[in-house]
């Protein structure tokens, strides 16, 4: 798995860049998405982005994948043009509840993170199927591969759909809120599993969140994202103490619980 | 019942029947899983513009009735996107404006064609052999646009964003979808008239649906249900004398009704609706 994720050398050579934004500001008719936004992810890196609700969070992936198109600055993504890199890219939308009466199984909906690559008029082969299989064992839905894929519980869904993001051998993974409405314990099997991933693959991963402490102990890098971008650098760098409360505008508290750190804002979690 | 087979016309209603509801049912998967039923009434009405055009200027109906179903739906996608509308406003404005059209278009005949009565409610059985030929080359096309298109279609009509976010052309297929839908619509008119072939889009795959969870099958189902609807309504039509279109829906109809009620997945259902009533 690992050679086929290996992403191509001419590209990489190029900038040894995943995402690099200059001056990227996104408008929509009636609100900004994001404003003066720059950054670089380099090739492997983990970079948490953190803001409240509204900030931009999913906006910025969607620009990465030329979902969005920004009025000003330029994107430049795995070294092209994000319209022509979507096609490496593996994109874990925020989860819209599958429709449960719609007659696909688990594998089927797996299956088709391989058809973007496969290109039309070339079905999937045993060997595309082979692999998708064992991209279910790994997120551990091997076992429900042929039940409904409606009827799964809200983790299995989002472990579903990071089987199905890396169906297409991305060469970069965006994760949007993959914990969203998904009780405690499959939270952290997700975050688990999604830095399980990260180590074994090396594979560029952008994990947007709204909730600080879902990305400690920290990896690489941290995007503090309201539609500007008000923190972007190392954990070191952003992660203590004073950064924090310049961020939040109150006093923050560090505790280490189980040997991991944990944030706590002015008596509450953020 | 044999010796009907000699006959010319009986054996092109059958084969008409066969392919109607082949791809009726092929393409109403999509229409069923999509939501797309409103939609396939829309563009049923706006070939009976067509088809009127057709009769005033004095050329094969059918022809006129392809050009204005693919235009419709053409300008119907059109002003969803360009003019950020609802998608059951958008049709709602096509939808009377061609019947406008057709009613103008009759209005302007010296006198009332009594052929026009077949195209609205279907004549399956009066199918010339012209006819048989065109709606033969549009079903090949249909089921193999269908058939090369298969994973596309089934991720687009899955999760289009994510279909998107994939690097699949969206736009274009959902566009191809819409025109591929006309074109059943245009085919199917002969035998089950315009009144009435929305619910052959709907009834065989909504049939299907109900006995299955798997897509591949709900394919055949749907299948199995529209070629059972379009050749026992056939005969029906026959021995009753009457539309061939009212007798093919009727079956059509009641296939579903039996699927609704013996639905496997109806059992669980009632759980849900139990937990809503809480």
């Amino acid at each position: 798995m690992n050679n086929q994720l290996t992403p191509e050398p001419a590209i990489m050579v190029k900038t040894g860049l995943a995402v690099q934004f200059r001056n990227v500001s996104v408008t929509f008719p009636e609100t900004v998405g994001l404003e003066d936004v720059s950054l670089d992810v380099a090739t492997g890196e983990f970079l948490a982005v953190i803001g409240p609700n509204g900030s931009g969070k999913t906006t910025l992936l969607r620009t990465i994948l030329g979902l969005a198109n920004p009025a000003r600055g330029t994107v430049t993504v795995l070294g092209t043009h994000p319209a022509q890199a979507r096609r490496h890219i593996g994109y874990v939308p925020q989860r819209t509840p599958f429709d449960p009466k719609f007659p696909v199984s688990v594998f089927d909906v797996a299956l088709m993170g391989t058809y973007g690559a496969l290109g039309i008029l070339h079905a999937p082969d045993q060997r595309d199927k082979g692999r998708v299989m064992g991209l279910l064992e790994a997120v551990g839905l091997a076992d429900v591969a042929s039940h409904v894929a409606g009827h799964l519980s809200g983790g299995q869904q989002q472990r579903l759909l990071i089987a199905r993001a890396l169906a297409a051998q991305p060469q970069l993974l965006l994760l949007d809120e993959p914990t969203s409405g998904v009780d405690v314990a499959s939270q952290k099997s997700i975050i688990e599993l999604i830095r399980g991933l990260h180590d074994k693959l090396k594979l560029t991963t952008l994990l947007v969140t709204h909730d600080i402490n879902e990305v400690m102990p920290c990896l690489d890098k941290v995007l503090y994202l309201n539609r500007r971008v008000y923190a972007f650098g190392t954990c070191q760098d952003v992660l203590n103490r004073e950064t924090l409360e310049k961020l939040y505008q109150s006093p923050v508290l560090i505790v280490e619980q189980e040997g991991r750190p944990y944030v706590i804002v002015s008596d509450r979690h953020v | 019942m044999f010796d009907l087979l000699h006959y010319g016309f009986m054996q092109r209603a059958l084969l008409g029947s066969f392919l109607v509801g082949t791809v009726c049912s092929f393409i109403g998967v999509y229409v069923v899983l999509r939501g797309m039923a409103f939609m396939g009434d829309g563009i049923a009405h706006a070939s009976f513009g067509g088809v009127t055009l057709g009769f005033l200027l004095g050329i094969n109906p059918l022809f006129t009735a392809i050009v204005f179903a693919l235009g419709t739906a053409g300008l119907i996608q059109f002003a969803q996107r360009r003019a950020r509308i609802r998608l059951d406003t958008a049709i709602g404005i096509f939808f009377s404006f061609t019947m406008a059209l057709a009613i103008l278009f009759i209005g302007l005949m010296r006198s009332y064609d009594a052929r026009l009565y077949g195209y609205l409610f279907g004549n399956v059985l009066g199918m010339s052999s012209g006819n048989l030929v065109l709606t033969a080359a549009l079903a090949v096309v249909v089921t193999a646009a269908i058939a090369l298109l298969f994973k596309e279609f089934k991720f687009l009509a899955f999760d289009e964003e994510a279909a998107r976010a994939a690097g699949l052309p969206t736009p274009l297929l959902s566009t191809l979808l819409l025109l591929l839908v006309a074109l059943t619509i245009v085919v199917s008119i002969k035998a089950v008239g315009i009144i009435l072939v929305a619910s052959l889009l709907v009834a065989p795959a909504a049939t299907a649906y109900q006995l299955t969870n798997r897509f591949g099958t709900m394919f055949f189902l749907s299948w199995l249900a529209g070629v059972v609807s379009c050749l026992s309504g056939m005969f029906i039509s026959y021995w009753l004398n009457i539309p061939s279109g009212a007798s093919i829906v009727l079956v059509a109809t009641l296939l579903f009704a039996l699927a609704a009620v013996f639905s496997p997945k109806r059992r669980p259902c009632k759980v849900c609706g139990a937990e809503i009533a809480k």
